[in-house]
């Protein structure tokens, strides 16, 4: 009797991205730690002192859970799109289709290695802004809720990429054209309290302001837009996201012919 | 089986058994049509129209229980460049649904029977051509299938380690191990299978025992695969 769900299979791709994570530790670790450390000492730093209050907190304490937001994001799509498409690039993701595992196992495989991957990173820098900054999640369910639906958004939109990516460069035009600039501009290191009127309209459009928001309301209890309209993008566009990619996965898409 | 990438017809109304046990050799010029078949049975290519068996199970709408039964050794390597070799074979049974604890045992055994203990903690980038070759078949073994798919197996190696793959092909093979060869190495056709099935632009163009095929024209395999294939 054949198991309907293959649960030893799907543990184990997560067990593979843990272990390519540690392998390239140097590369998708350590980076996205030291650049947060450089941001709270070089922006916290330089523009908290100028600034008094944003939201009620400090500008430090203001800018970890953007930072933290900004690399979860960042990891978890660069995670999956990466071995996804390294996977195809190599054909060493055939051991996976020529086992009986299901489309679903593997897109979930490698969303949960994703996922254990950006919990991680967050986490080390989350004690990083207790240590420097005093500043600590005052709603831990919605620190994880928020952490993990967005890192789930973003691996699966990063397993579509790497589906859909013929050269590694391809995998990086949605993190140079969309992600980043988006991230950026979407309240990392300003509050949309701050921007003139045009500005926060145009935020409305964009993502990534919704996560930074959300996440954010977990350490100040503040937030611009209602956390339930925020929560409300965010599980849409993971549902779509995922949707997507399992859909890709189960017919095929450039991995069967 | 039928197999068209838009209008190139890859395989074009194949039928044939492998009996359980048998060791068939699947043989034809380069683009006949052999890996597209062998992708066909693994599930890596979906048919356009027919259906394949494997063991009893369809292997599209039994998908799982028709994988569980196969292993393929591919003719190029397709190792996960971040894994001890060791790992690569835990992982490969991790795949198919046997948790770590369970198949250490059974990898160690392979590596010793490959000859591959000593490098078990290298990535597989450290091997020799041989070595990544057997652990091309190790690999397929490691979650004990009943059908053996090999392609190419011995592409590339030096006599020494051609035998002793014949030697290890011949033990699995009287141990009941079904096995499914494509080779261009047509004394390796002629030494090891009892069956042989041959290929030429997709179509099948003969399916008899090796002897029988060997005694119709008496002369040897490779002036008869020359005549099928130029004809």
């Amino acid at each position: 009797m054949i198991a309907r769900i293959n649960h030893v299979a799907m543990l184990t791709l997560i067990r593979r991205e843990m272990v390519r994570s540690i392998k390239i530790i140097n590369q998708v670790i350590w980076p996205p730690i030291i650049t947060t450390l450089l941001y709270v000492f070089v922006f916290g730093m330089a523009l908290g002192s100028r600034i008094k209050q944003v939201q009620g907190v400090s500008y430090s304490e203001f800018l970890i859970p953007g930072l933290i937001m900004l690399q979860v994001i960042d990891s978890s799509y660069g995670e999956c799109s990466s071995s996804v498409f390294q996977g195809r690039f190599m054909n060493s993701i055939q051991e996976m289709l020529i086992a009986p595992m299901s489309a679903g196992e593997i897109v979930f495989g490698y969303v949960l290695g994703s996922l254990v991957r950006a919990l991680v990173i967050a986490n080390i820098i989350m004690v990083l802004g207790v240590i420097f900054v005093h500043t600590l999640p005052r709603d831990w369910v919605l620190y994880f809720g928020v952490m993990m639906l967005v890192a789930v958004l973003f691996s699966a939109l990063g397993v579509i990429f790497g589906l859909l990516a013929e050269k590694f460069d391809h995998i990086a035009v949605l993190t140079t054209f969309a992600i980043t600039p988006l991230v950026f501009v979407g309240g990392v290191f300003t509050s949309a309290q701050l921007l003139p009127p045009f500005l926060r309209n145009f935020e409305l459009f964009n993502p990534m302001f919704y996560t930074i928001d959300a996440f954010r309301y977990s350490y100040t209890g503040q937030s611009y837009l209602p956390l339930w309209l925020s929560l409300t993008v965010i599980g849409g566009l993971a549902c779509v996201s995922l949707g997507t990619a399992l859909r890709m996965a189960a017919v095929g898409y450039k991995l069967r012919t | 089986m039928v197999k068209r990438y838009g209008d190139f017809t890859a395989v074009d109304d194949v039928s044939l058994r492998v009996e359980a046990g048998d060791f068939f050799g699947f043989l034809g010029p380069n683009g006949a049509g052999k890996t597209t078949t062998i992708s066909a049975i693994v599930g890596l290519a979906r048919i356009t129209s027919g259906s394949i068996e494997v063991f009893g199970y369809d292997n599209v709408t039994q998908w799982r229980e028709a994988r569980r039964f196969i292993g393929l050794a591919p003719q190029e390597y397709n190792f996960d460049r971040y894994l001890s070799i060791r790992d690569v074979l835990i992982f490969q049974a991790g795949y198919y649904g046997l948790a770590p604890r369970l198949v250490r045992e059974r990898a160690d055994e392979l590596l010793e029977q490959f000859g591959l203990q000593r490098h078990a903690k290298l990535e597989y980038t450290k091997l020799s051509g041989g070595m990544k070759r057997r652990l091309t078949l190790a690999r397929a073994l490691v979650h004990d299938p009943k059908i053996l798919i090999l392609d190419e197996p011995t592409a590339g190696v030096d006599v020494e380690l051609r035998l002793e793959l014949w030697a290890l092909l011949r033990r699995l093979n009287a141990e009941g191990m079904t096995i499914f060869l494509t080779t261009h190495y047509l004394e390796e056709a002629e030494a090891l299978c009892r069956n042989i099935g041959i290929i030429r632009a997709g179509r099948l163009v003969a399916l008899e025992p090796t002897r029988d095929l060997l005694a119709r024209a008496g002369r040897g395999l490779q002036d008869i695969f020359l005549e099928l294939t130029r004809a």
